[in-house]
């Protein structure tokens, strides 16, 4: 099973502290949820993982590959994937298009990691995007954005995939379809850590849950005890006066 | 997941082009090769020849500005990359035409993976304007450049001599070998278009920053594309020096690749017959036409504004829309052929 170990880890954009030693170890046989107030690092943590910011300090090992400001197509190569915050796709091409470029890349890699696809419409039946193969992408609903965003993910053979906010837009029935299409990713291996404000759908869906707050870590630990933090309260429902 | 409905547009999973496509395709070559035989007038045949080396140039620059969305102005100087290379070749070594020709698409591809290498920290109009002033530069050093350059007055070339027995000064005969080297390129630039290298270029102009998140190098694959383009460019190069006998560093400045891009903007750089059309559009019918050069550059203007408002694909892909349009009407409201995808459309 694959290990992203990342150690003290900061970045700073001038003299804002987004993330201040951030210590957590994502394995990929769990589901692992990062929760947080807007501003807390989420995002900042994930850019920095896979490459779109260069860390200002700390440590980053995937399998034992220090990987703390490589390029983001290396890190992408080595096995870890991702989606982003705003629904990401290759606007102007198909559907089919979209998950074919991801996987003729995923299919290069020889390390056997993450899953094999033999087909863009294998991998579309399994995110159920098949009916709409030969669409355009920029004409798509949302929810069907956001499922083609996790498609094209895993088109690259991720052994960890990082989803930021996936179900940010969507609606209680897309939010379950969501749920159920990551659980059936992770059966096939693949490692799952997620970002997200719905509290509920995380607890429903990861089995621990790491805290940011203010570019710390507050917490980490099954969901039960995290939600059942009172640091973790604070921040959420405000301190007492 | 149970989001299921019929599919709105049919797949299309083959590269191989359609029917009506290679219909077109055939007429078009038979047309090209026929005119030579129409005997057009020794006029219309040279500007023909000027034309189909264009258009080969042309091919090469759809690729980095059609399927990565890279915008080079550079491409006259690329050109004279490969024309000057095989004039000092000649010059120099007695290289012919054809021993010249590897070396001027060698050097031309170099260069224009220098000329790419800017395109990795700028895009859009910087970029564009960054490719213009490296023309320049290069047109101000071919004038500087002494004895070896030829200065401004340039470097004359031998005639382009005789392959299996044909004499290729013979005007009609350049014009088949120039035709020749144009459909190779139009077959070439299909292919890479239709290729995963060409699939990948599309997702880096549709998003960059995906793009790297699945593995892809993107700055690879741009200096790469550049570089592939540059061999066009080269070729072209070459062909043009020994067509015309005598090259000059005015051949090569901004304005000549401000007519490529207009040329490209014009018929399309997405579309297999775009660059031809864009290259007969503004370097043969004004000529042929006659039409005066200061009405012709008022029209370009004018073209290419409404080009850019209505038809950004090109004259070619709205030709193409509107035949699909057309054949939808015919077959009723039900019908839905046609590419799946037509804003992608492919050369």
């Amino acid at each position: 099973m694959a290990t992203l170990e990342i150690t003290g880890l900061r970045k700073t954009f001038g003299g804002v502290v987004a993330l201040a030693g951030v210590d957590v170890t994502i394995r990929s046989e769990e589901i692992l949820g990062v929760i947080g107030p807007n501003g807390s690092g989420k995002t900042t943590l994930f850019n920095t993982v896979c490459g779109v910011y260069r860390p200002t300090g700390g440590t980053i090992h995937w399998n034992g590959v220090d990987i703390a400001g490589k390029p983001a197509y290396l890190i992408g190569r080595l096995g870890l994937g991702r989606t982003f915050q705003q629904a990401m796709s290759f606007p102007s091409l198909t559907v089919r298009e979209n998950v074919q470029i991801a996987i003729e890349h995923g299919s290069r890699r020889e390390d056997g990691a993450g899953p094999r696809w033999s087909s863009p419409e294998e991998l579309l039946e399994f995110v159920g995007l098949e009916a709409f193969a030969g669409e355009v992408t920029s004409v798509m609903p949302f929810g069907n954005l956001r499922r083609l965003g996790i498609a094209v993910a895993l088109g690259a053979r991720p052994a960890q995939l990082l989803l930021d906010e996936p179900a940010a837009g969507l609606n209680e029935g897309e939010s379950v379809q969501l749920v159920h299409l990551l659980r059936r990713a992770h059966e096939l291996g693949v490692g799952i850590c997620i970002i997200d404000h719905h509290v509920g759908l995380m607890a429903e869906l990861c089995a621990r849950l790491v805290v940011l707050h203010f570019g710390n870590k507050i917490a980490d630990g099954p969901v039960e005890e995290v939600l059942n933090d009172p640091k973790v309260i604070e921040v959420y429902l405000g301190g007492e006066e | 997941m149970t989001n299921k409905r019929p599919p709105m547009v049919p797949v299309k999973n083959s590269a191989w082009p359609s029917p009506a496509a290679l219909a077109m395709a055939t007429l078009v070559v038979i047309g090209v090769f026929a005119f030579s035989w129409l005997n057009p007038g020794y006029r219309a045949l040279s500007f023909a020849v000027t034309t189909g080396v264009t258009a080969i140039v042309l091919y090469g620059m759809a690729i980095p500005f059609g399927q990565a969305g890279i915008m080079s102005l550079g491409y006259a100087g690329l050109m004279g990359f490969g024309a000057y290379t095989a004039a000092i070749l000649s010059r120099d070594f007695g290289l012919n035409m054809w021993e010249a020709m590897p070396f001027s698409a060698l050097v031309a591809a170099l260069c224009a993976g220098l000329f790419g290498l800017p395109s990795l920290r700028i895009s859009g109009h910087h970029f564009a304007i960054t490719t213009y002033v490296m023309c320049e530069l290069l047109r101000i050093a071919l004038i500087n450049g002494g004895k070896f350059t030829g200065a401004a007055s340039g470097l004359d070339l031998p005639p382009m001599g005789t392959v299996l027995g044909v004499k290729l000064d013979k005007l009609s005969n350049a014009y088949m070998l120039v035709a020749g080297f144009m459909f190779i390129s139009m077959l070439a630039a299909y292919c890479v278009a239709n290729s995963r290298y060409g699939r990948t270029l599309r997702s880096i102009r549709e998003n960059e920053q995906l793009s790297r998140s699945i593995g892809v190098n993107t700055n690879m694959y741009k200096v790469g594309a550049f570089m592939l383009s540059g061999l066009f460019a080269g070729v072209g190069g070459d062909l043009q020096a020994y067509n015309f006998r005598h090259i000059s560093p005015d051949l090569y400045g901004g304005a000549t690749s401000l007519y490529f891009a207009l040329m490209v903007m014009l018929g399309g750089p997405r579309t297999a017959f775009g660059p031809l059309a864009g290259a007969i559009i503004v370097t043969f019918l004004p000529e042929v036409m006659r039409i005066d050069p200061i009405d012709s550059r008022i029209a370009y203007g004018l073209a290419l504004i409404a080009v850019v408002m209505l038809i950004p694909g090109g004259v070619i892909a709205a030709v193409g829309r509107s035949y699909q349009w057309v054949m939808r009407t015919l077959r009723g409201p039900h019908a839905n052929a046609g590419s799946a995808d037509p804003r992608s459309a492919r050369v």
